[in-house]
């Protein structure tokens, strides 16, 4: 996705973003067509098919935003479970609670005073950690879920952006086309 | 956005800027009616859950921790509960209150624009 026409007759603040490719905002349409050497309908194309990546990109970026949500509920659930052990740890009273076997089915356990949690970290991996060291990992991976999660929503504004200044463009190639379209027709009827 | 039958008006970047901040500040209102609805339903879930409380009478109640279902005595219960409906009876309140100050800003930007697009442009739900 190289940006091309990003030439000096336009200001655009950023020109690309994580690999998003920025619009270049348009001072002039006649001049930015005789810059990029290119005809309306050329130019026009151009532009079509850039919003057919931002598409693609966004589309990507969307997926990665709801693996995000669902992750970061499941953390806190963890980060939930852990803390009530750590509550628990001392009282020497042991934790009973019901859980689900399959579905429907659920069995009762009883969860004496312990000092250490196995965590899933996923690909069949389990480990065992203290309840401290369980809840700083969980912490962490929250605290790097939320980050990443800002991230990715300020790639996707950025994103939106470039796709509203590429629409623009693409309505004000059109309508100069038109504007000259008549000129040339009202001169002709002269 | 509406194309016109070759309007006057030329777009600045500053018109450009709050063409964008309008589109941000559009999605960010969606967004927000989604979150909204979803809050409003876990605020009515914690009245239900509260509700059952005081209806039955058992001393130990199995509360959804993580997911599993712990043997909570009744009063913890009920110190958890009002704190959870607490949380989110605020998250609510801060949402509707972005939703309110995204519908004002919204409405500055509008006036705005259309101001100096006029019909070549629109800006509204379609």
């Amino acid at each position: 996705m190289a940006a091309a026409s990003t030439s000096t007759a336009d200001s655009t603040v950023v020109t690309e973003r994580r690999g998003i490719p920025g619009a270049s905002f348009v001072e002039d349409v006649e001049t930015y067509l005789k810059q990029c050497g290119l005809d309306v309908n050329s130019s026009l194309a151009f532009l079509q098919e850039r919003l057919q990546q931002y598409k693609i990109v966004e589309m990507k970026l969307l997926a990665q935003q709801r693996d995000l949500q669902t992750k970061i509920p499941d953390i806190e659930k963890c980060l939930d479970v852990v803390s009530t052990l750590e509550a628990k740890k001392g009282t020497g009273e042991a934790l009973i609670t019901d859980f689900e076997v399959s579905e429907g089915i659920y069995s009762r356990a009883r969860i004496e005073d312990s000092d250490s949690v196995c965590l899933w970290l996923g690909a069949n991996v389990m480990l065992e950690y203290s309840l401290e060291e369980a809840k700083a990992l969980l912490e962490k991976n929250l605290e790097n879920a939320k980050a990443s999660l800002e991230v990715l929503v300020a790639d996707l504004q950025f994103l939106r952006d470039q796709v509203t200044i590429t629409q623009v463009t693409v309505a004000r190639v059109y309508n100069w086309d038109v504007h000259q379209r008549r000129i040339k027709q009202a001169a002709k009827e002269i | 956005m509406q194309q016109g039958e070759g309007s006057e008006a030329q777009v600045t970047w500053e018109d450009q800027q709050n063409i964008n901040k309008f589109g941000r500040l559009n999605n960010r209102f969606h967004e927000l009616e989604d979150e909204i609805k979803v809050a409003k339903e876990t605020n009515e879930n914690f009245e239900d859950a509260s509700n059952e409380l005081i209806l039955s009478d058992e001393d130990v109640v199995r509360f959804q921790i993580g997911e599993v279902f712990a043997h909570v005595p009744r009063e913890d219960v009920e110190c958890r509960l009002e704190k959870m409906k607490e949380d989110a009876s605020k998250a609510l309140e801060r949402l509707e209150e972005e939703k309110k100050s995204v519908l004002a800003q919204m409405a500055v930007l509008k006036k705005i624009l259309y101001g100096k697009f006029k019909d070549s442009i629109n800006l509204e739900e379609d």
